[in-house]
């Protein structure tokens, strides 16, 4: 439904966007990761036509955006970094107003508004002017405003910023609700917002694409990988260390004498672990394969490439 | 094209709630009738000829002020972002405004109608004339809300852009005083780019076509560089 091959963006000398491809399939909700300044918004922009690319080939629905972007205006629904707001405006004309501007027939157009109101939660507030309204609810008419046409594709940028944890928990519902029947992308450094609604997830990092992948290869990508977490008494890190198979151990911490360990191997060590306790060489009461979490694996991807 | 009537009916109820036009509305109305009032006083005649002349100018300092909003505030408010990715073309966009715009001018125009109507209680003005004389006001807003939109789309601040708008449109004013400088076989060259030369003969009762269209492509240069301007702002 999107995809994006060799995105290149310059300002001037400066690159903003160099070499990014990715691809959204239809139906499916993806994360757009990537430190502030990382160049999520300007790719956003780029896939919505609304700044041309210096090179590389968009296509959103089927459509490319430098050759028919009317054609692709039509059938994206896109929520800038601050909703687009008429001060002036009540809530219910501007809504009038984005259906008429997105071509939805006239006769649609106030049953249309009536049900996205519903959607975003603004039953009852038709009648408000948009400049008295706070920022959670100025973002759900932002919200309301990019579906009203029922685009195929939607282009979120940031959509639950300045919303409160139950106005959050709302938005990511009405998101997940809306995967399936519609293409999502949505870009935002919150990172458990990306684990709680995205399966697949695409980070970049000054311009360029670092990882891309569902959740659990992105937090596989954290430095060293999956690990194996451990609660043992009667034996030390080091003679953890020594056990067959074992390349390192990482102490996580100690309780009532049980010291907590982070085991990394090449192979599994769970089933030899096991049995050595079994065995009575030491007593264990956790083993579990974990993986980093994605924060720990967002932190190195980007820290890395930070580096370089 | 059904994008700019989308536009015009959202440029109306803005306008309709928004207190900075309905105050420039006055000062138009006020301006209107003063100069109707000096120009009754001075020359004794039951005419329009003065304040139509004057008029025009009110215009020159009025109507950037009420076009100084469109872009300038769009943008601030990153409205500008939703319209230019919506599926109305930038086009429309700016045709939508303008003629918002000059329905504002009318609805002004409809405000002045009481002047002549007082003429016609104390004397007998010349209808046609009177017609000819706000047609030429008329072309006079066109023109000049035209080059208010290209300075709105300039800067990101209104006053900046109303600002600028007035300077740019000075000089279309100030030629007509070309023959204090120049001698006058030059003089009537570089009046012929004013405002005023052209809204003499409307004054008369006379429809010259050279004037139409110069009014026409007065407003048309500005539009177009209007539609330029925001395509070249998506580029930066």
């Amino acid at each position: 439904m999107i995809s994006v091959v060799d995105l290149h963006k310059a300002w001037g000398p400066r690159a903003a966007v160099s070499g990014v491809s990715f691809e959204v399939r239809k139906g499916e909700v993806v994360g757009f990761l990537g430190p502030n300044g990382a160049g999520k918004t300007t790719t956003m922009r780029i896939l919505t036509g609304f700044i041309p690319a210096t090179s590389g080939e968009v296509k959103v629905a089927g459509f490319d955006v430098f050759d028919d972007p009317y054609a692709v205006r039509a059938r994206v629904g896109y929520l800038p970094e601050t909703p687009p707001l008429y001060p002036e405006l009540t809530v219910g004309d501007y809504l009038l107003f984005c259906a008429e501007l997105r071509g939805v027939e006239r006769s649609r157009r106030a049953s249309r508004t009536g049900e996205v109101m519903e959607r975003v939660g603004l039953r009852g507030w038709e009648k408000r002017l948009l400049g008295s309204l706070s920022k959670g609810y100025r973002q759900r008419v932002g919200l309301a405003q990019a579906i009203v046409h029922d685009p195929p594709v939607l282009i979120l940028d940031e959509p639950t910023s300045g919303l409160d944890p139950a106005q959050v928990v709302g938005i990511r519902d009405l998101i997940k609700e809306l995967a399936g029947s519609h293409t999502v992308i949505l870009s935002t450094h919150i990172l458990s917002e990306v684990e709680a609604v995205c399966p697949r997830a695409v980070v970049i990092n000054r311009g360029r694409l670092v990882a891309e992948g569902d959740i659990a290869t992105i937090r596989g990508m954290a430095r060293g990988g999956a690990y194996t977490y451990v609660e043992v008494q009667g034996i030390d890190g080091p003679r953890l260390g020594r056990l067959p198979g074992v390349a390192l151990v990482e102490p996580v911490g100690q309780a009532g004498g049980w010291a907590a360990f982070r085991v990394r191997a090449p192979a599994d060590p769970r089933e030899m672990l096991a049995d050595r306790a079994a065995r009575g060489e030491f007593r264990i009461r956790a083993l579990e394969s974990r993986l980093p979490s994605l924060e720990e694996a967002f932190i190195d991807i980007v820290g890395r490439e930070g580096l370089a | 094209m059904s994008g700019v009537l989308t536009i015009w009916k959202k440029e109306m109820r803005v306008y309709a709630v928004n207190p900075t036009a309905y105050a420039f509305l006055a000062v138009f109305m006020f301006l209107a009738g003063l100069f109707f009032y000096l120009g009754l006083t001075l020359t004794g005649e039951a005419s329009m000829r003065v304040l139509a002349s004057n008029l025009a100018i009110a215009e020159l300092f009025v109507l950037p002020m009420l076009t100084m909003r469109h872009f300038a505030e769009e943008r601030r408010q990153g409205t500008l972002e939703m319209l230019l990715t919506s599926p109305v073309s930038p086009m429309a966009l700016v045709l939508g405004k303008w003629l918002a715009s000059l329905t504002l001018c009318l609805l002004m125009f409809l405000g002045t109608l009481i002047l002549p109507l007082i003429l016609a209680y104390y004397g007998d003005p010349d209808w046609g004339v009177v017609f000819t004389t706000y047609l030429g006001l008329l072309g006079v807003a066109a023109a000049f809300c035209a080059a208010g939109l290209f300075s709105s789309s300039l800067v990101d601040d209104q006053l900046a852009a109303g600002l600028i708008g007035i300077v740019m449109l000075m000089p279309f004013w100030l030629v007509g005083r070309a023959e204090a400088l120049v001698g006058d076989e030059w003089a009537a060259k570089i009046q012929a780019f004013g405002v005023l030369s052209h809204l003499e003969s409307f004054n008369r009762g006379v429809i010259d076509s050279a004037d139409v269209y110069y009014f026409l492509a007065f407003a048309g240069c500005f539009l177009f560089l209007t539609y330029r301007s925001l395509e070249s702002r998506r580029w930066r």
